[in-house]
């Protein structure tokens, strides 16, 4: 317990500024939202000019752009860029912190073992990412409410928003197992934005294409696609399945990795 | 039982060297002492005794268990790494109930006594602190839970001489409290005060392991001869000298043995100067080191 709570205390500064960044950002999307409805055919048609693909890798779709939910699954493309770095940035930190900041000699010979140090520091990490996510659900709701017109479907509404937290998910998974792999991380930024933005580009990438099914595997970003949401208001079990499997093999092997590495002196 | 049990273990790093066969026993109540220069392999033989490392080969306990099996032997453990580091925006007074609290005991007191001791200030940031003043944090850090045993890798470096004897006198006092004390250094003046047995390490070998009392008994000499004549190599060629130095008429060497049959060797000479000295460790662990390169 001693362990969770100095963690979440040392996560907390990022976290909040996780939190307010990602609601700027969706509040400085959703400001355009009234205008845009206002003049809708003219926005239908300045978006038609964009070639398909740029509009498939947006993931703007003309016949529902212009109703909220089809709005908010165009910003909520960069809204889950963002929660897959936040994420992936804690997973790559969270275990080789204790390397870099070279403070592993001291934790790793207090009497505790590692699987309980590895445990502690996962559920800490867990905690901020649905902090953030049910902190900023909230504000969501709430502007998207100022903001909307007519009526819309909130529980399409909230599958959509749901999907930011199994892509947390994954990519904290993701960064957790790259993370012990390094005997030494030096930095952690250059990894998670890279690796973020390497699955990003897959994504926009297959989603360009014939957006095949087996195609979509590649990337964490397509596994929930929100026409599809839309469309069903469900999820495809397939990718929900595979997300889960990813997600729980990547930390039951860097727990493993983690406990029988090597702890080499700092120089 | 012995609280420190190493038993013929061995550790590679990949195809680097890193320790090869290392046998050490320490017991109850003593102050233990492991010599050997940088990279020799004391702080790998450390980090594995930990639970840091695991080792290739061979075991390493600690009241009789494995760290890495039983992580809760720690619980009477101290531990002062040769270079501290912690984390920077806490403040020490943070650190150290951080620390007190895996222990599940009241270390309040013990906190205080030992910060006054030391002469540190509790309420700072440790990102504000030099580096000696890290170094008492860590070494408050380790003493704060009252351990039965206390590791010390080169615990010295960045502490100004008061200081260090003010280290020392804690580390003695909680040794003479029933503390094991297990000491790693290079600098062999320093545990030639402290410790009781020494162990001496030499590119991943332990070469030596003997009582301090017995290294310094008489059986060493250092003696310095000037004669009229000149000396030669061949007059002094008996067992138990060893790093014998000669220069025109003088000549300086270390003798282990009898000291009559030196004094006869030296008899036989027409001397101006003699003086036969204690040797301190230092020449003692050359003269090891020499003999076993």
């Amino acid at each position: 317990m001693n362990m969770y709570l100095h963690e979440l205390k040392s996560l907390r500064k990022s976290t909040i500024i996780w939190t307010i960044v990602i609601i700027a950002l969706a509040a400085l999307y959703l400001s355009v939202y009234p205008g845009m409805v206002k003049d809708a055919d003219g926005f239908k048609k300045l978006l038609g000019n964009y070639p398909a693909p740029v509009r498939a890798m947006l993931g703007i779709n003309l016949s529902y752009i212009t109703s909220i939910v089809g709005f908010y699954s165009m910003i909520f493309s960069f809204i889950s860029l963002c929660g897959a770095i936040q994420s992936m940035n804690l997973g790559v930190s969270i275990l080789s912190k204790e390397s870099r900041e070279r403070t592993a000699d001291f934790l790793l010979v207090k009497p505790v073992s590692r699987p309980a140090i590895v445990t502690a520091k996962i559920l800490a990490s867990l905690t901020t990412i649905f902090a953030l996510d049910i902190v900023f659900y909230a504000v969501l709701s709430i502007m998207v409410n100022i903001v909307n017109t007519g009526s819309f479907d909130e529980k399409t509404f909230f599958l959509i928003n749901l999907t930011l937290l199994f892509l947390q998910l994954m990519f904290f998974a993701i960064g957790l197992i790259i993370s012990v792999f390094f005997s030494k991380l030096k930095s952690v930024l250059p990894i998670s934005l890279g690796v973020v933005l390497g699955f990003y580009m897959i994504g926009a990438l297959i989603s360009t294409g014939n957006n095949d099914d087996w195609a979509r595997y590649f990337s964490p970003f397509n596994y929930f696609s929100t026409a599809n949401i839309i469309k069903n208001a469900n999820y495809e079990a397939s990718y929900l399945i595979t997300g889960a499997i990813i997600v729980i093999v990547a930390i039951a092997a860097s727990c493993m990795i983690y406990t029988r590495k090597d702890i080499h002196a700092v120089s | 039982m012995s609280v420190i049990e190493i038993k013929n273990l061995t550790k590679q790093f990949g195809k680097a060297r890193g320790i090869i066969d290392v046998n050490l026993n320490v017991e109850q109540g003593e102050i233990f002492g492991f010599i050997g220069p940088n990279g020799a392999g004391k702080s790998t033989t450390i980090r594995t005794l930990l639970g840091l490392i695991h080792p290739t080969s061979g075991s390493a306990t600690i009241f009789g268990k494995s760290c890495f099996d039983h992580p809760e032997v720690r619980k009477e453990l101290g531990y002062l790494p040769s270079e501290v580091f912690y984390y920077d925006n806490m403040r020490v007074i943070d650190l150290l109930k951080y620390s007190a609290s895996f222990y599940k005991k009241d270390c309040t007191k013990r906190i205080n006594e030992l910060a006054e001791a030391m002469n540190l200030d509790l309420k700072k940031k440790i990102n504000d602190l030099s580096f000696g003043n890290k170094k008492k944090v860590g070494i408050v850090q380790g003493l704060l839970h009252e351990p039965k045993l206390i590791i010390l890798d080169e615990p010295t470096g960045g502490l100004d001489p008061l200081m260090q004897q003010k280290f020392f006198e804690l580390i003695r006092e909680e040794n003479q409290k029933g503390a094991t004390v297990f000491f790693s250094s290079h600098i062999l003046t320093e545990v030639q005060k402290m410790c009781d047995r020494v162990a001496f390490i030499k590119e991943g070998k332990i070469i030596k392991l003997e009582r301090i009392s017995t290294l310094q008994e008489n059986n060493y000499k250092r003696i310095s001869l000037e004669a009229k004549s000149g000396i030669s190599r061949d007059a002094f060629n008996l067992d138990g000298v060893s790093n014998f130095k000669v220069k025109e008429n003088t000549a300086k060497f270390i003798y282990k043995g009898n000291v009559n049959t030196i004094i006869q060797k030296i008899a036989q000479l027409d001397l101006l100067n003699l003086s036969i000295e204690e040797p301190d460790l230092e020449e003692i662990f050359m003269h090891y080191y020499e003999k076993e390169g």
